[in-house]
């Protein structure tokens, strides 16, 4: 699922108060998008006047609050094992610093790691789009050359 | 779990890898598909045949006019002895590699210093360009470990801190991760190369389309080149096998000067396959090749060393060849294999875990471990050494 910040700026109450962490309303649509802020952390949003966006955009966002909306699926038939996405997830760069500088992961705590030529997601729950985070982090998916990597 | 064994499964020569070999299983961890596979068909093919070395000695040592061929997935040290074994017989040396990367690598762009090693493409490029390369379907992780996605020195943000361009004839699918993809007609390299040299330097600028490709895609491609520090061109096959190899890369190495008259650092590094295809670069001083001279039926005998010649060569070559009193030294399996009057099956250069291997960007890479113990293994070196010396001693008795 990926969400398009303009459609979620043109909700906003656009009056840049700044009075949250992003500052603008432009940059508060793009962290909204990706899952960084809610809808709660735009105080305008709350006030009257503003419910039916209010609803609009919760219903938007509510894909990525949830974990059980979301998911990471690995096509085996279609991976070469070539490794991107071992090296470019950030949670496998904090887990096993090498693999940030292109090394093989051969530890347990790892999202990724490539197995007999097939790269394997070993600890899904690791992964920054579930609780805490929720984060909406599609790198694994972006950098998959052969479309291996699907988030949903 | 044997740790960092060196893979031989394509020019990258992985050496971060690990394997385990229980019975007939093998479990690998950080080898690509290409890797693991090579290893699991090596190690599950260990038959290791040495009764025939005399008969090959024999049919080498009453050959009018041999033909030594292969070695792009043996050892350098194989290489050498190869090229001794040759003299000794006035047999003739050729390689697969001499099918376009001898001719690049003999270029004026690799006299030049215009080249540099992986780690300073990790550490410093920010401008990685794949141009008729696709490290996708060739050098797995070519990406991941060197170019595009690694850390460096000066690259804190890893791909966040690079750019990285793709120019092919047809889409491929490393574009997908491209900020410039650019899809050229086929042989149309130089004119596209000119006419960025020409915008660059401020001799002409890019106002239309140049070779089907918009003004606009390429005014980006100026502004990336100009504003990077580091331009790395990995160039491949498209460049080498277009039919016009010596303008393109001409071509490339002006544009590489263009790019260091601005007082950026910019080179060129080729994208090759095969094991050790850079081994035969160094080791031998390969010029002509040998293929017009096998289609003419010139060589009664052929001795074919780690390498499947006959899937390798173009059609009317490998038919000659296979007209040919032919003999195969390496790895069992194979079309050479199976066609071969004689054949000594040996273990790969994983297996075995000895010697040098020469990497895609000229570093020599030790193989320090073997993924099986010493007593299984026999290597083409060993096999080559007991050749020559048998040889030898026809030779002396004659």
């Amino acid at each position: 699922m990926k969400l398009n910040p303009m459609e979620l700026y043109s909700l906003l109450p656009k009056t840049n108060c700044r009075l949250c962490a992003p500052k603008t309303c432009m940059a508060f649509a793009t962290k909204l998008a990706l899952g960084d802020v809610t809808a709660d952390d735009c105080p305008p949003l709350l006030e009257t006047g503003f419910e039916t966006n209010l609803e609009k955009i919760r219903n938007m966002i509510a894909p990525l609050q949830s974990a059980e909306e979301t998911g990471v699926k690995l096509d085996e038939s279609k991976c070469t094992g070539c490794g991107n996405c071992v090296v470019v997830c950030p949670v496998d760069q904090a887990a096993e610093p090498p693999t940030s500088v292109g090394k093989a992961a051969k530890g347990v705590d790892t999202v990724f790691r490539v197995e007999n030529g097939i790269s394997r997601i070993i600890n899904l729950e690791k992964c920054r789009r579930f609780p805490p985070d929720r984060l909406n982090c599609r790198v694994c998916e972006q950098y998959c050359c052969t479309g291996a990597i699907e988030i949903w | 779990m044997m740790e960092d064994i060196v893979c031989d499964g394509c020019a990258l020569l992985c050496d971060d890898v690990s394997i385990e070999i229980k019975g007939n299983e093998v479990t690998s961890l950080g080898f690509c598909r290409l890797g693991h596979t090579h290893t699991e068909t090596v190690l599950k093919n260990l038959k290791v045949d040495k009764q025939d070395i005399e008969k090959i000695a024999e049919m080498l040592h009453t050959a009018e006019s041999p033909l030594l061929f292969g070695w792009s997935r043996t050892s350098n040290e194989t290489i050498k002895e190869g090229l001794a074994l040759a003299k000794a017989t006035g047999a003739a040396f050729d390689s697969s590699t001499n099918m376009g990367l001898t001719q690049s690598m003999s270029h004026d762009i690799h006299k030049m210093k215009l080249d540099c090693d992986l780690e300073h493409v990790r550490n410093n490029g920010e401008f990685i360009i794949y141009w008729g390369s696709n490290p996708t379907e060739s050098c797995h992780r070519h990406p991941s470990r060197f170019a595009v996605l690694p850390r460096g020195d000066k690259i804190p943000e890893g791909v966040e801190s690079r750019t990285i361009g793709i120019v092919d004839v047809r889409e491929t699918e490393t574009m997908k991760m491209g900020n410039h993809r650019t899809i050229i007609e086929s042989g149309s390299d130089t004119e596209l190369i000119d006419a960025l040299i020409g915008d660059i330097a401020g001799t002409s600028s890019i106002t239309d389309s140049v070779v089907g490709v918009p003004a606009s895609e390429l005014m980006g491609f100026v502004s990336a080149l100009k504003k990077s520090d580091c331009t790395i061109i990995f160039y491949g096959t498209g460049i080498l096998n277009s039919g016009h190899a010596d303008a393109n890369l001409t071509s490339l190495l002006n544009l590489i000067k263009t790019l260091r008259d601005l007082g950026k650092e910019a080179y060129a590094l080729p994208m090759w396959f095969s094991g050790n295809a850079m081994g035969v670069i160094k080791e031998t001083q390969l010029k002509e090749s040998s293929l017009k001279k096998l289609v003419d039926g010139e060589f009664d005998v052929a001795l074919v060393v780690g390498e499947d010649a006959l899937s390798i060569l173009p059609g009317t070559a490998a038919r000659a060849l296979a007209k040919t009193k032919l003999i195969y030294i390496g790895p069992k399996g194979g079309l050479t294999d199976r066609k071969a009057t004689v054949a000594i099956h040996t273990s790969d250069n994983i297996a075995v875990g000895s010697g040098t291997m020469t990497r895609i960007d000229m570093v020599d890479i030790e193989l320090t471990a073997g993924a099986i113990d010493n007593s299984q293994s026999t290597s083409m070196f060993d096999i080559i050494t007991s050749l020559h010396n048998v040889l030898k001693s026809k030779q002396g008795g004659k």
